[in-house]
């Protein structure tokens, strides 16, 4: 690893003025779990990181709004999102996730925030959230946006986020009359990056789904939601045969990518098979309240 | 002082400690330099657990965490667990199970069960596994590994 310069600043203003809308060379760091990894194997050689660690507490805060939905600061940690009753009440499929997501070490030093912006496409997070509907608050030099998370990222490795951009806060709307779920699929080991992630989330009324949202990540080049899947869905019956018709949809409709860890054949026949399992986790699982 | 040198202070194993890191170490080069050796870099990817390292109170993996990030903040270490010149019932355990072969993974494995012995007292099967799934023993001595833990739950209950 190569010497750089090492920003603390105390305030997130602060920290965007040390940022550089051109040098890709300056970049934030939050717990750095990932950006280490980056800079250990050379693919990242910084001139400065700029540290986001001392920054105000108000970034590492949940809160739950009175209407049922999440404000999650960028800075919380994995861990902290993961044990946050807050969290587990509005979108317990977050916590399920957690489970398998990486070891306890770095979902103690992880941050939500850098998970997103890293754009890496392995992640369970980026599917997880965007099922949700959730988006991030984006402080830079000339104010605020919002982002959808399903449309943070542009490409492998890559978000719309501009350099001196940060992601304060994670918003997911309420989720009453919603159900979801996440399946990931990991084909060296256990915890291994999943060579497939298929996140859904149903509204089911009578029996029918009245609408979906259905996110598939680390098989495609970014994470993409299945639009023509999810119009195959809408209208019909909470069953197998429509389990089994979004499968053959969404197998039609991803462009997977093969990789080391499954070619794009076997991974193409995997999408046909975990978006029907996650569609029948979501579809026959507890709705929430 | 360089730009890329940082004057950092925080606690180490109960003793306050200054020192200046260069912003490229990492934790586990910062306590090698002060000669603890416990916290060894395996993978050097945070998958193995062999530099596990406890930063206020929570477990770390030493390889994937900048020394520059430890200041202000309170460091335990292997070393730290005998210091009232008594092993602890982990480690203790540890022996009694023939918990390990080598011993390169010991460290991290006996640090991580205290952490999740604090959380749960007396963990399930399921629940040891979860925790420890980021804990790689190449001797593969798991099973006594998980008596090992279960053996320490019982011990720390009774006192």
């Amino acid at each position: 690893m190569i010497s750089f310069e090492l920003a603390e600043p105390k305030t997130l203003n602060e920290a965007i003025a040390l940022l550089d809308a051109e040098d890709p060379e300056v970049r934030p760091i939050s717990g750095g779990t990932a950006l280490m990894l980056m800079m250990k194997s050379g693919v990242f050689r910084p001139s400065r990181l700029v540290s986001l660690q001392k920054v105000e507490a108000d970034y590492s805060r949940i809160e739950r709004g009175s209407n049922g939905s999440l404000r999650i600061g960028a800075m919380a940690s994995l861990s902290q999102v993961e044990h946050s009753d807050e969290v587990r009440r509005v979108a317990p499929v977050i916590e399920k996730t957690m489970r398998h997501l990486s070891n306890v070490r770095v979902r103690n030093v992880a941050r939500l925030g850098g998970n997103l912006a890293h754009g890496d496409p392995h992640m369970d997070l980026p599917p997880v959230l965007s099922s949700l509907g959730a988006k991030a608050i984006v402080a830079g030099p000339s104010g605020q946006r919002e982002i959808l998370i399903e449309a943070l990222f542009s490409g492998y490795y890559e978000t719309v986020l501009k350099r001196d951009e940060l992601i304060t806060f994670v918003e997911v709307p309420p989720q009453a009359g919603w159900s979801s779920s996440y399946i990931k699929c990991t084909t060296r080991s256990a915890d291994d990056w999943p060579a497939l992630g298929i996140a859904c989330s149903l509204r089911i009324e009578g029996g029918s789904i009245g609408d979906v949202r259905l996110m598939i990540s680390a098989a495609t080049e970014k994470l993409t939601r299945l639009v023509s899947t999810e119009k195959v869905l809408r209208g019909q019956k909470v069953n197998e045969a429509t389990f089994e018709r979004a499968g053959e949809s969404a197998m039609a409709e991803a462009e997977v990518i093969g990789d080391s860890r499954g070619s794009a054949s076997y991974k193409s026949e995997l999408v046909r098979v975990y978006v029907r399992r996650a569609l029948r986790q979501a579809g026959l699982g507890e709705t929430q309240p | 002082m360089n730009q890329h040198a940082k004057a950092i202070s925080f606690v180490l194993n109960g003793s306050k400690t200054e020192m200046l890191v260069q912003t490229h170490e990492n934790l586990v080069e910062l306590l090698g330099r002060l000669d603890l050796y416990g916290a060894r870099e395996s993978c050097g990817q945070g998958l193995c657990g062999c530099c596990t390292v406890i930063v206020d109170d929570v477990a770390v993996s030493g390889c994937l965490y900048p020394a520059a990030f430890v200041d202000g903040k309170t460091i335990t270490t292997i070393e730290h667990l005998d210091h009232d010149v008594q092993l602890s019932p982990v480690q203790q355990a540890f022996i009694e199970e023939g918990a390990f072969q080598c011993g390169f993974c010991t460290s991290g494995f006996i640090l991580m069960t205290h952490k999740l012995l604090e959380q749960k007292p007396m963990p399930t099967d399921e629940e040891i596994r979860d925790y420890l799934a980021g804990n790689l023993c190449r001797c593969a001595a798991y099973p006594e590994i998980i008596n090992a833990v279960k053996s320490a739950a019982t011990k720390m209950a009774r006192t």
